[in-house]
C-alpha cells in the first residue's frame, strides 16, 4: 500500500474513533465535516479537474436529500435502496442539466448552472404536496440499525452506541468509499483527460477528443456524488429543507473547495474541515461570522491563491507535489 | 485516622451531588433575532430574560439558577434545527423554550423528541405541532393555535355586513392552517359568505403589489390577512398606497398580531388605522392588577413607556417551565414533562392551563378595532377584548 | 375574467418592480461589460444604499424635498465606497483568474453586509414615502401610487441618459472602447485605470440609488442583498450581459412574468422566472439584445 493509501487508512480509522473519545457534539461536527467533504470533492471534479466553474452544484445535493427523504419518510423505503436512489436521481438531473450546460462556456456555463439550481429550489420550495414546501420535511427516519445492535451484542466495540453514532459510523464508511471511488476516477485515464481539457480544451479537440462528452461525463459524476452526499445530509440534519438547493449553498461548497485548494484531491476536504471548525470557533465569540469569513477569503485571495492545501504544498514541497500528480 | 479517612471519603462522594445542585438549569432559546421576524422575536426573548432575571434574584428554582441561552434562528426551520441541536449537544441544555414560526416549531419538536428534551413552544401556532400524529411526550405549546385564531377571526368577520371575502396569507404551515380554519368556520356560521379570492405570497415576500392587484380585481368586501411581523409593515404600506383599505372600508382583519403596539408604533402615520387585528398582549389592556403590575415591571425592564406585547410569550413559556420543575421537584425531562400535563399557571394575562389531551394551553388573544387615541402617538385597539378560546378548542 | 383596469394595474406594478431592478442591474451589466467581472457585491451596495438613505432621513428629518437629498446623498456615498474598493483592492485582481475576482466580490459582499448589521442592527428599518409623492391617483379605473409612477418614468429616463452618455460623449466612447479592447485604449494614451475606477463608481452609484429609492416601498433589512443579486443576474442574463437596452428589456420582461405569473400560475411564478433564464441561456446565450462575447 502506498504512503497515500496508508495515510488515508489512518484518517479513516481516526474518524471512526471520534465518538469514542469526543463528546456527542464532536461526533455531530465530524458527521457534518465528512458529508461536506464528499460534497466539496464532487464539485472539485468539475472545478479543479475539468475547469468548469459551477454556481449551481447544490441542485444535486438538494435533489439527493429530497429523494432519500421522501423515499424513507413517505414511502418507508429502506436506506439501502433510498441512498443509492439519491445518487441515481442526482445523476439523472445532472445529465439533463449538464447536456445544456456543457454547450456553454465560462460565465454562461456558470449562469446556466445557477438557473437550473434555482429551478430545483423553486420546485422544492413550492411543491407543497411532494416536498413539504417552505417548511421542508422534518423528521427523516434514521436507517434501521437493529441488525447492527444485535450484532454488537456479540462483537466487542460494535454494541452500545447511540443511533446518531451508528449513523456517523455508517456515514464514515460510505463517504470513505465514495471518496475512494472519486479518487480512482481522477487518477484514471478518464481523469487525466479531464485535466487535459482543463488545460487547453482546443488542443484536446484537435487531437480528436470529444470534449463535450467528457465534460458531460464529469458533470454527471459530480452530480451523482453530490446527490449521495445530499442523501446522507438529509438524514443527518434530521430534516430536509428547500434551502439545500438555494444558491447560497452552492456558494458555500464552492468556497470550501477553493479555501482548501482546488488543485489537490484532498483540498476540498481540508476546506470543509477548516471552514466548519472555524465557523464553530468564531460563532462562540461573535455573531459576525460572515465578516470573519469574508476577511479570511480576501486574505487568502491576495496571499494564498492555491488555498490551504496549496499553501501547505508550497511550504512542504516534495511530499505534496507527488500528491498533485496522482 | 480511620474516621478522618472515612469522613474524607464521604465528602468525596457527596461532592458531585453538591456540585450538581449548584449547576444552573440551562434553557436553550432559538428565536429569530434578525430581519422582519425580529420585530416579534426579539421582544419575546427579552420577556423570557426578564422572567429569568427576576427568578434568579429570588434564588432560582430548586435552589438552582436558570441560565437562558438565546440563539438567532433567523426564522428559518433549517437554522432553528441546527441551533437547537448545537444547544443540546454542545451546551447541554436541559430544556428548550423557543422558536417563532410554524416552520421552526415542528422542526425543532423533532429534535426535542429524539433527544428527550422538554420543548415549550411559546409562539408557533400551526395545529400540526400538537396534532395527533406529531404529538410526543416532550412538546408543549403556550401559544394560540391556528384553529383558535382562525375561528376567533371568523366570528368577528361574520358580524360584518359583508359576504364577499378574500384572504391573503403566506404559503406555509401557519398561513395555510389559519386560513383554512378561518374559511371553514366562517362558512359554517355564515353560509352566505363567498370566498372570492385567495392569495399565497411566499414567506418573506417584499413586493406585494401583484398579489394586491390580483386580489382587488375580484372586488372583495372584506379581507382576512395572516401576514405578520415586519412583513405586515411592508404589506400594509403597499396596500395603503394602492387604496385597498379605503375600497373595502377598512373591513380588514389582520391576524398574526397586526395590531400589536410594536407594529402600530413602528409604522406611525403609515398604519392603516381602522382595521381589526389581534395581539397577545397590550400594555393598555390593564384589566387586572396582576397585568398592570407586570406591565409596570416590563416597562421598567425594557426602558420603554409603551412596552412590547411579545415579551409576554417568552415570559409565559418560562413561567410554565419553572412551575413544572418546581412541581416535579426535579429538572429531569420525563418528570417535568409529566408535571406539565394539566398544569395551571397564573400568568399576567390570566390563568392558563396546559391540557393533557394535546399539551395545548388555552391561550386566547386580544382582538379589537384599531383607532387613533389622543393619549398615544400610535393607534391602539379600542375596545379591546380577550377572546377566550375554550369553545374553539376541539 | 380579468378586466382591462386590472390588467393595466398589474402591468404597472410589474413595470415598477422592473424599473427598480433596471437601476440595480444596469450597474451590474456595466461592470460586466467593461471590467468583465460579475460583481456579487453589487447586491450589498444596493442594500447599503437603502441603509444610508434611512440614516440620512434620520438626520434630516421628515420634510419636503429632504428625501431626494437623502437618496442622492446615499447614492453618492455608495459611489465613493465603490471607488475606494476598486482602487485599493479590486485593481490588483484584474490579472488574476476570473474565479478569484468573483470570489473577491463575494467575500466583499459578506464583509459589507455584516458591517451593515453592526452599524444598524438586525431589525428591519422603515422609510416613509416622500410627502410630495405620497398620494395616488386613478388611471383607467386602477389606483396608481404616485411614487410608482415616478419610478416608472425615472427608469427609462436614466436609460436614455445612459445611452446618451455612451453614444454621444467622449467618456462614453472610451467606456465602449474599454469594453472592447482595454490594451489598445491604454496604448492610445487614455488613462484606463481612472476609467475603470470611474465605471465602478458609476455602477455603484446606480446600485446605491436603486436601494435608496426602493426604501420607501420595501423593508430595509438584512438579507435584501442576497435576494436582489439573483434577480439582477436573471435580468442581465435575459437581456444580455453588457447591453444597456438588453438590461432594460430584461427587467421589463422579468417584472411582467412575475406580475402575471402570480395570476396565471401562482404556485410556479418563481419557477417561471428561472425557467425563462435557463431558456434564454440555452437558446440564445448572449441574451435578447446582447452580443456574443468570446
Amino acid at each position: 500500500m502506498s504512503v497515500r493509501g496508508l495515510g488515508g487508512l489512518v484518517v479513516f480509522v481516526a474518524a471512526l474513533l471520534v465518538p469514542a473519545f469526543g463528546s456527542r457534539f464532536y461526533t455531530f461536527l465530524a458527521n457534518d465535516v465528512i458529508i461536506w467533504a464528499l460534497f466539496a470533492t464532487s464539485l472539485n471534479l468539475l472545478v479543479g479537474y475539468t475547469g468548469l466553474v459551477s454556481f449551481g452544484h447544490a441542485a444535486y445535493f438538494g435533489v439527493g436529500a429530497y429523494v432519500t427523504g421522501i423515499l424513507m419518510k413517505k414511502l418507508a423505503v429502506p436506506f439501502v435502496l433510498a441512498w443509492p436512489a439519491a445518487g441515481v436521481f442526482g445523476a439523472a438531473c445532472a445529465l439533463v442539466f449538464g447536456f445544456f450546460c456543457v454547450r456553454l462556456t465560462r460565465i454562461y456555463f456558470a449562469m446556466l448552472t445557477l438557473a437550473f439550481a434555482q429551478i430545483v429550489w423553486a420546485i422544492c420550495f413550492k411543491w407543497n404536496e411532494l416536498t413539504g414546501g417552505e417548511q421542508g420535511m422534518p423528521e427523516i427516519p434514521y436507517p434501521d440499525f437493529g441488525w447492527l445492535e444485535r450484532l454488537g451484542a456479540g462483537v466487542p466495540l460494535l454494541g452500545g452506541w447511540r443511533t446518531a453514532e451508528y449513523y456517523y459510523f455508517l456515514c464514515t464508511v460510505l463517504v470513505a468509499a465514495s471518496l475512494w471511488a472519486l479518487h480512482r476516477i481522477v487518477t484514471s485515464p478518464f481523469g487525466r483527460m479531464l485535466t487535459t481539457i482543463r488545460e487547453n480544451a482546443e488542443r484536446a479537440e484537435f487531437i480528436g477528443v470529444n470534449v463535450r462528452r467528457y465534460e458531460l461525463a464529469a458533470f454527471v459524476l459530480a452530480g451523482t456524488f453530490a446527490g449521495l452526499a445530499g442523501g446522507l445530509f438529509g438524514i443527518f440534519n434530521r430534516g430536509v429543507f428547500p434551502d439545500f438547493a438555494y444558491w447560497t449553498k452552492s456558494s458555500e461548497v464552492l468556497i470550501m473547495t477553493l479555501l482548501g485548494g482546488m488543485g489537490t484531491f484532498l483540498g476540498p476536504s481540508i476546506g470543509a474541515l477548516v471552514l466548519i471548525l472555524l465557523n464553530q470557533q468564531i460563532v462562540s465569540y461573535t455573531e459576525y461570522w460572515p465578516l470573519v469569513l469574508g476577511t479570511v477569503l480576501v486574505v487568502l485571495l491576495f496571499g494564498f491563491p492555491g488555498g490551504i492545501a496549496g499553501a501547505v504544498g508550497a511550504l512542504s514541497g516534495r511530499l505534496f507535489r507527488r500528491a498533485r500528480s496522482a | 485516622m480511620l474516621h478522618v479517612f472515612t469522613l474524607l471519603l464521604a465528602m468525596l462522594l457527596a461532592l458531585p451531588l453538591v456540585a450538581e445542585a449548584q449547576k444552573p438549569i440551562k434553557v436553550g432559546m432559538p428565536m429569530p433575532l434578525s430581519g422582519p421576524p425580529a420585530l416579534f422575536g426579539e421582544p419575546a426573548s427579552k420577556g423570557a430574560q426578564m422572567f429569568v432575571e427576576e427568578l434568579n434574584a429570588k434564588g432560582g428554582v430548586l435552589g438552582r439558577k436558570v441560565e437562558l441561552l438565546i440563539r438567532d434562528s433567523k426564522a428559518d426551520a433549517n437554522e432553528a434545527v441546527r441551533v437547537a441541536r448545537e444547544l443540546i449537544l454542545k451546551e447541554n441544555v436541559d430544556f428548550l423554550v423557543g422558536t417563532l414560526t410554524s416552520a421552526e416549531g415542528p422542526a425543532v419538536s423533532v429534535v426535542a423528541k429524539e433527544n428527550k428534551i422538554v420543548f415549550i413552544a411559546p409562539i408557533p401556532k400551526t395545529d400540526q405541532l400538537t396534532a395527533a400524529d406529531k404529538l410526543h411526550p416532550y412538546v408543549f405549546r403556550v401559544a394560540a393555535t391556528t384553529t383558535m385564531e382562525g375561528r376567533s377571526a371568523a366570528e368577528i368577520v361574520a358580524k360584518w355586513p359583508v359576504t364577499q371575502v378574500a384572504t391573503i396569507s403566506f404559503d406555509y404551515a401557519y398561513g395555510q392552517d389559519v386560513t383554512r380554519a378561518f374559511v371553514e368556520h366562517l362558512k359554517k356560521i355564515k353560509p352566505s359568505v363567498q370566498i372570492v379570492d385567495q392569495q399565497w405570497p411566499k414567506l418573506g415576500e417584499q413586493d406585494y403589489n401583484p398579489f394586491i392587484n390580483a386580489q382587488m380585481a375580484k372586488k372583495p368586501e372584506a379581507i382576512f390577512s395572516s401576514i405578520w411581523g415586519g412583513f405586515f409593515v411592508t404589506y400594509s404600506k403597499q396596500a395603503k398606497a394602492l387604496g385597498v383599505f379605503d375600497v373595502i372600508k377598512y373591513n380588514f382583519i389582520g391576524v398574526g398580531e397586526a395590531a400589536t403596539p410594536e407594529t402600530t408604533k413602528s409604522m406611525g402615520a403609515d398604519y392603516p388605522v381602522g382595521i381589526w387585528g389581534n395581539s397577545y398582549d397590550a400594555f393598555y389592556w390593564g384589566e387586572t392588577p396582576a397585568h398592570r403590575e407586570y406591565t409596570a415591571r416590563l416597562s421598567k425592564y425594557l426602558k420603554d413607556e409603551y412596552p412590547s406585547s411579545w415579551a409576554i410569550q417568552g415570559y409565559i413559556g418560562m413561567q410554565f417551565l419553572t412551575e413544572a420543575i418546581k412541581k416535579a421537584g426535579s429538572a429531569d425531562s420525563d418528570k417535568v414533562a409529566k408535571a406539565l400535563l394539566g398544569l395551571s399557571v397564573e400568568t399576567p394575562i390570566g390563568p392558563l392551563t396546559i391540557r393533557e389531551k394535546d399539551h395545548q394551553a388555552n391561550r386566547g388573544q386580544l382582538y379589537g378595532k384599531t383607532v387613533k387615541d389622543p393619549k398615544y402617538p400610535f393607534a391602539i385597539m379600542k375596545p379591546v377584548t380577550y377572546v377566550d378560546p375554550s369553545r374553539f378548542m376541539d | 375574467m380579468p378586466d382591462a383596469s386590472f390588467v393595466f394595474a398589474q402591468s404597472l406594478s410589474g413595470l415598477t418592480a422592473a424599473m427598480f431592478l433596471f437601476l440595480i442591474a444596469s450597474g451590474l451589466s456595466l461592470i460586466f461589460g467593461v471590467l468583465r467581472v460579475l460583481n456579487f457585491a453589487h447586491g450589498t451596495f444596493y442594500m447599503l444604499g437603502a441603509y444610508l438613505a434611512y440614516q440620512a432621513m434620520l438626520w434630516l428629518g421628515p420634510g419636503p424635498g429632504l428625501f431626494w437629498l437623502a437618496a442622492l446623498g446615499a447614492a453618492l456615498g455608495i459611489a465613493l465606497l465603490g471607488g475606494v474598493v476598486e482602487r485599493v483592492l479590486f485593481r490588483h485582481l484584474y490579472e488574476k483568474e476570473e474565479l478569484y475576482q468573483l470570489l473577491f466580490t463575494y467575500a466583499l459582499g459578506l464583509i459589507l453586509s455584516d458591517a451593515a448589521k453592526i452599524i444598524w442592527g438586525t431589525q428591519q428599518k422603515s422609510v416613509s414615502r416622500p410627502p410630495e409623492l405620497a398620494g395616488s391617483f386613478s388611471l383607467f379605473g386602477a389606483t396608481i401610487p404616485q411614487y410608482n409612477l415616478f419610478i416608472i418614468v425615472l427608469g427609462p429616463s436614466i436609460a436614455l441618459a445612459f445611452w446618451f452618455v455612451l453614444q454621444r460623449t467622449r467618456a462614453g466612447r472610451f467606456i465602449r472602447a474599454a469594453a472592447l479592447d482595454r490594451e489598445t485604449l491604454g496604448a492610445l494614451g487614455v488613462n484606463v485605470d481612472a476609467l475603470y475606477t470611474g465605471v465602478f463608481m458609476l455602477a455603484s452609484f446606480l446600485g446605491g440609488l436603486g436601494g435608496a429609492l426602493i426604501s420607501p416601498k420595501r423593508a430595509t433589512t438584512p438579507g435584501m442583498d442576497t435576494e436582489v443579486i439573483v434577480e439582477a443576474f436573471v435580468v442581465v442574463v435575459i437581456g444580455g450581459l453588457g447591453s444597456l437596452w438588453g438590461t432594460f428589456l430584461g427587467a421589463v420582461v422579468y417584472g411582467q412574468v412575475l406580475s402575471f405569473g402570480i395570476l396565471l400560475f401562482p404556485r410556479f411564478s418563481i419557477f417561471a422566472v428561472f425557467a425563462l433564464m435557463a431558456a434564454v441561456l440555452i437558446i440564445r446565450p448572449w441574451g435578447l439584445l446582447g452580443r456574443p462575447i468570446r
